[in-house]
């Protein structure tokens, strides 16, 4: 045993003084840190109230841009009084000769006006005479007005139609024109988006948003809230409610989300609950590679150097093992305890809150330095084995990122994870050992997962890794002494099963 | 120490096989493996070593099993050699010391008291990669016999080694020899082995073609050896009268003159049936007695 502690102690202390440690140590909670301030300021940018300029396309005459505009003037941006939303009223930006159309549509109105009125009053002159005692004069002045009645509507169904067609005619220039300029507006990013009224489709409740920033779909809810307001309160005023009661009763309502955390309750905050568990892993990763990457290169160049011989003369394949699994995995604690201690500077700096840690709690803590230990010993076991068979660095190192990607690869499952943390299949595929450490991890701040899912995952990962190290310790033991060639995996079956 | 191995016997498919190899070695002797590569001294010293394990046979150590007591009194210098290049050489020794069950205080005396016998104190706080080559193989060698072990056995000491170096594990090995402890080498240098070896173990594919003392095989293969290099066909060479046996390589004949007849007849005759460039009488060498075992083996 004496053998063992003295590996042990010699992985740990040379490991610790290398430049490569010192890099995996410090270098990511730094670039964390960095990473961290920039999206915070990013995010306190984004979060600097700006209004926001909205184009309003309005295809009649109803004058909802303008009813809509002193609505959105209630909705101020916090702390500086001013609208949230500047609806801007887009008009057509009419040439020539669209001015010429619309006067000789007006020109037509008003020859169907001049009509109309012709029509009516020799309707009024014909009840007029119709009214006189009959005789021939009568007879004759009926016989003239019809005529003269008849004419004329007929002149004025004329114009009606001819009136309809221009108009319609006109009416849809002026719309595409319209479009136009709203869509070089937006092209222009002078508005982020337009809002095109037409009163029938609004009144059914349909209105269409047009914008090329597709952020703006995702921020058109507080612009719905105001409409579907704007529509409610317009339905109410036709019913003949009044508006203060329309205020009463559009209040909005405020939900206060609280997470319940066992007896503890708090605030929901997106950081603690989503982002947080995915640092934890990232950095959980670092621990259990950073090592188990020293042990796996190490083995390759004492094979290589032949170093593990003369060790080999000295110490048995257990005491060797043991000794570098366990000198290595002291490094990756104290690595664990060196970013401890900086994310308690950065509180004591008071450039992080503790308000975002609170998932930090001793029972987490605790199942998070289990999860490291039952990761690392099992990694560690399973690059014993590859690392003593293989004597190709290259080769070897191809094994090594399959081996990181795939207990990586939860992380690409995070959203689902901590989603549904007690999903079936998350919890199925938690109890597969090269997933295992990482799904826990992420379930436990969020999920609280039953606790007969630790029981399992952890008697998975101590059978697994037990077999992992008796596998490689029998590897180590018949392949260590191979030089400048790989055995294949019907050979290392052999080997498995041979003599030493 | 003295070590006994009773026919040891290793069989791996499509690897190299050792068979039936028997010897023993005392106090204060030098047991030499020689042979080619692939002739399976590195197996032996592994065997030897516990590090593989033999089919059949076994190895007792002053009639003892391998146990780590004794594993703690063995020296060995691998084949390839390396050290750790990162770290400082006086912890490096100091590791390996204690490894070999020194306690910390005795492992940083014996660390210094060999680097100062080897004119390397100066470099002790130096690490492995800012030393010049032939100090880093220096570094090796210590690291071999920093616990002073009582059996050293060393697998190519003198292969890659710089000339400095190799009279270093010369003296070496005449040092261990005279302290009595034991040594065993393998090397395919077999003139080197020659002058340091007591006994001799001749390994050809993994069978011994030739064991004994130096002087036991000397006295066995005391004929005189004739080389003749010629531009004619040296074949008909093999028909002199005397020649025991004869050899044809690259154009140079190695003709084993019986003992019994005089050699003076036998150049006579050469020099009447060729034109020789080059003409030699020698002692037979290690290497052409090897030779020689080798082709007497494939005749039998």
């Amino acid at each position: 045993m004496r053998n063992l502690w003295i590996i042990t102690g010699w992985e740990f202390w040379r490991h610790l003084k290398s430049r490569s440690f010192i890099l995996a140590t410090f270098v990511p909670p730094l670039l964390f840190t960095v990473v961290a301030f920039i999206l915070f300021f990013f995010y306190r940018e984004s979060r600097t109230p700006q209004p926001r300029v909205i184009g309003c396309v309005e295809l009649d005459t109803t004058r909802y841009c303008e009813a809509l505009q002193e609505k959105l003037n209630n909705f101020t941006l916090p702390g500086t009084g001013s609208p949230a939303v500047i609806l801007m009223d887009i008009q057509a930006d009419t040439t020539e000769p669209l001015r010429n159309l619309f006067q000789e549509v007006a020109r037509l109105k008003h020859e169907l006006d001049s009509l109309n009125d012709a029509y009516n009053r020799i309707k009024e002159r014909r009840r007029y005479i119709f009214q006189r005692p009959n005789s021939p004069t009568k007879e004759r002045l009926l016989r003239q007005t019809y005529e003269q009645l008849h004419m004329t509507r007929e002149q004025r169904d004329l114009a009606e139609i001819e009136f309809n067609r221009k108009k319609a005619y006109v009416d849809s220039l002026w719309q595409a024109q319209i479009l136009r300029t709203a869509d070089s507006l937006l092209f222009n990013q002078i508005v982020e988006g337009y809002l095109i009224l037409r009163g029938e489709e609004l009144l059914n409740g349909e209105v269409e948003f047009h914008s090329i920033y597709p952020n703006q779909f995702l921020q058109i809810e507080p612009l719905k809230t105001v409409l579907q307001e704007f529509l409610v309160e317009m339905r109410l005023r036709q019913e003949g409610i009044t508006i203060s009661q329309i205020h009463e009763w559009l209040k909005p309502v405020v939900i206060n989300e609280i997470l319940v955390e066992g007896a503890k309750k708090r605030e929901f905050s997106f950081l603690q609950s989503y982002l947080a568990p995915i640092i934890v892993v990232v950095f959980l990763f670092i621990s259990i590679f950073t090592p188990a990457g020293f042990l796996f290169y190490s083995l390759l160049s004492e094979k290589g150097n032949r170093v593990l011989e003369v060790l080999m003369t000295s110490a048995n394949s257990f005491q060797i093992i043991a000794g570098k699994i366990l000198g290595l995995g002291f490094l990756g604690l104290v690595q664990i305890l060196i970013w401890l201690l900086l994310t308690e500077g950065l509180i004591l700096a008071e450039l992080l809150s503790v308000e975002n840690l609170t998932f930090f709690t001793l029972r987490n803590l605790g199942v998070f330095v289990l999860y490291f230990v039952l990761g690392y010993f099992f990694f560690a076991a399973i690059y014993v084995g590859i690392g003593t068979v293989y004597s190709d660095e290259d080769e070897a190192h191809h094994v090594h990122l399959v081996l990181r990607m795939l207990s990586i690869s939860p992380i690409l499952f995070s959203v689902p994870i901590l989603m549904f943390p007690n999903a079936v299949f998350v919890r199925i595929l938690s109890f597969i050992p090269f997933l295992t450490p990482t799904f826990m991890i992420l379930r436990t701040p969020l999920g609280h997962p039953p606790e007969i899912d630790y029981v399992i995952s952890i008697a998975v990962m101590l059978v697994s890794t037990i077999v992992a190290l008796l596998v490689s310790i029998r590897l180590f033991r018949t392949s260590s002494l191979f030089y400048h060639h790989r055995p294949g995996w019907t050979e290392v079956w052999k080997l498995l099963w041979g003599k030493g | 120490m003295k070590v006994v191995a009773e026919k040891l016997s290793r069989k791996v498919p499509d690897r190299l096989t050792v068979e039936n190899i028997s010897f023993e070695v005392t106090p204060g002797k030098v047991l030499g493996l020689l042979g080619p590569d692939g002739a399976g001294k590195t197996t032996i010293l592994r065997m030897i070593l516990d590090l593989v394990k033999p089919d059949e046979g076994s190895v007792r150590f002053d009639d003892q099993k391998l146990k780590p007591e004794i594993r703690n009194q063995i020296g060995y210098l691998p084949e390839a050699r390396g050290v750790y290049p990162h770290h400082r050489v006086i912890d490096i020794l100091i590791y390996f010391a204690r490894l070999k069950r020194l306690s910390r205080k005795k492992a940083q005396v014996e660390a210094v008291r060999h680097l100062d016998r080897f004119d390397m104190i100066d470099f002790m706080e130096h690490t492995v990669q800012e030393l010049p080559p032939e100090m880093q193989q220096k570094v090796q060698i210590l690291v071999t016999i920093v616990h002073d072990p009582k059996l050293l056995i060393l697998d190519e000491p003198f292969l890659g080694m710089a000339n400095l170096n190799q009279d270093l594990i010369k003296k070496l090995i005449l040092r261990y020899k005279e302290e009595q402890r034991t040594v065993i080498l393998a090397t395919q240098q077999m003139n080197l082995a020659e002058s340091l070896c007591d006994q001799i173990l001749l390994l050809h594919q993994g069978r011994a073609i030739l064991q004994g003392s130096v002087g036991q095989i000397r006295k066995k293969y005391r004929e005189n050896l004739v080389l003749v290099e010629g531009e004619d066909n040296l074949t008909d060479l093999k028909k002199i009268s005397g020649v025991r046996k004869f050899l044809l390589q690259n154009q140079v004949a190695r003709l084993y003159v019986d003992p019994n007849q005089p050699v003076q007849k036998v150049l006579d005759q050469i020099i009447k049936q060729v034109r020789i460039t080059r003409l030699e009488v020698n002692r037979p060498s290690l290497e052409d007695i090897y030779l020689e075992a080798v082709n007497n083996q494939g005749e039998a």
